[in-house]
């Protein structure tokens, strides 16, 4: 599991992916650690054939006693079914997640893990000595589906929102914008369903000071590629299935 | 090895499960047959007088039946908790150690080694728990079998006492029939819930 530090002040986010032990037939996926002094967060710790690979990275930041929170933006089995390992691995741990998948997310096991139910409306990530926002990004792709800012870092976590399905190993940052599009126009037209709830996200979103978009699948994006992303976002016809 | 253990467990617990719904159908079977031997032998009267009274025993060792199968059911599901949870267990402990042999070098590897023996300790709990379950599920399987084969002794005393019953005699013989053919039917649906178990214990 590849480690890149996005961001260092009195706390880091780390972001973990392009496993090389994976699977070929599961899609690559970025997870994401926020480490604060004592606490650490993980934003979409990912499936179950992640887990190893993950806890083992996880494990040269952070003991398990202290990895106290995990975030899933929606219910895919790419982001969270390893919920039953962390539920069995984490002594103190909570799982923010959305209300309404909260019946669905327990099948993976969780009985050790608070299930920590977020409103439609988004909420906050309390870790002591910083606060993150939960965003709402409903219908993108999830009818319940909610994404991570943090008004310090200046780092949106985008869940499917930005993601790009490429060859494995590729640079963890978009270089070139124009050519990454055609990595993913298919992946938004098809996976994300409704144009008023892209319009309304992008409209909340154009609101934030972000560095940096950092997706659940592909590269992330920094500087004017953030605003690079958002207007071809706009201008994307989505929910092209029916 | 482990892994292979649940998965016979899972197969052996659902085929107890299956058995089990039918031995219930069967048992319902047996009491219809008691219904229809009573109408029967109140026609018949006089002639099978001697019938009358097996007839109400045919009917409660049915209810036997249904009520111990209801009983072993509940086991049944408890079973199947345990193997979802030894599982489970199996799982973690198989994917622990896989970060422990991933994580050398880790600054925190350690940080696992008590989650990775409290998980271990558990797995063992649920299968012992699993084990104690299996024998006293075997006891429980035992009990089925006595009404069943008093069922088949009783089946044996209506053909005597049907042969005394004149123009009834047919309809009787068939009661007699069907009670002593549900009765092997039980018995054994009975006996592979037992062989299923076994296997497990075998497997051990
Ligand atoms: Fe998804
Ligand atoms: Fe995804």
């Amino acid at each position: 599991m590849r480690m890149t530090k996005i961001y260092e002040g009195a706390y880091q986010w780390i972001m973990l992916g392009r496993d090389e032990h994976k699977p070929e037939k599961i899609i690559d996926t970025n997870q994401y650690m926020v480490r604060t002094a004592n606490r650490c967060l993980l934003i979409d710790p990912g499936g179950i054939e992640l887990f190893a690979p993950m806890l083992a990275a996880v494990l040269h930041h952070a003991p398990v006693e202290e990895i106290t929170d995990l975030f899933a933006s929606h219910q895919d089995p790419d982001i969270i079914s390893s919920l039953g390992l962390w539920d069995q691995a984490l002594p103190n741990a909570k799982l923010h997640a959305s209300a309404l998948w909260e019946g669905f997310l327990r099948h993976f096991g969780c009985e050790t893990i608070e299930y920590v139910p977020i409103p439609d409306h988004g909420g906050v990530i309390n870790l002591g000595s910083t606060e993150l926002q939960i965003v709402p990004a409903h219908y993108l792709h999830a009818s319940a589906n909610f994404h991570i800012y943090d008004p310090h870092a200046k780092i949106l976590m985008s869940g499917d929102v930005g993601a790009a399905l490429e060859a494995p190993a590729m640079p963890v940052f978009v270089e070139n914008f124009d050519m990454h599009v055609e990595k993913m126009r298919y992946f938004h037209q098809r996976w994300m369903p409704s144009n008023q709830a892209k319009r309304a996200w992008i409209d909340r979103v154009r609101k934030l000071d972000i560095d940096i978009l950092a997706p659940q699948h592909g590269r992330m994006f920094k500087g004017d590629d953030v605003k690079r992303f958002l207007d071809w976002f706009e201008a994307l016809q989505v929910g092209i299935a029916v | 090895m482990q892994v292979n253990q649940t998965k016979s467990q899972f197969v052996a617990v659902a085929s107890i499960a299956a058995e089990l719904s039918a031995v219930m159908e069967v048992a319902k079977e047996i009491s219809l047959a008691a219904a229809n031997a009573k109408a029967i032998a109140f026609r018949a009267g006089e002639k099978a007088k001697g019938f009358q009274p097996i007839t109400d025993f045919i009917n409660e060792l049915a209810k036997d039946t249904i009520e111990l199968v209801n009983n072993i059911n509940e086991y049944a599901f408890h079973l199947y908790r345990l193997t979802v949870n030894e599982q489970r267990m199996t799982e973690a402990c198989r994917r622990f150690e896989k970060v422990g042999q991933l994580a050398v070098g880790a600054r925190y590897a350690d940080s696992l080694n008590a989650p990775l023996q409290q998980v271990r300790q558990r797995n063992q709990v649920c299968h012992r728990e699993f084990i104690i379950q299996v024998s006293e599920l075997l006891i429980k399987l035992a009990d089925v079998m006595h009404p069943a084969r008093a069922a088949r002794v009783i089946a044996a005393n209506s053909r005597i006492e049907a042969s005394q019953a004149g123009e009834y005699l047919q309809s009787l013989q068939a009661v007699a029939e069907s009670v002593d053919n549900a009765a092997q039917i039980i018995n054994d649906k009975v006996h592979k819930c037992r062989s299923a178990l076994t296997i497990i214990n075998v497997a051990e």
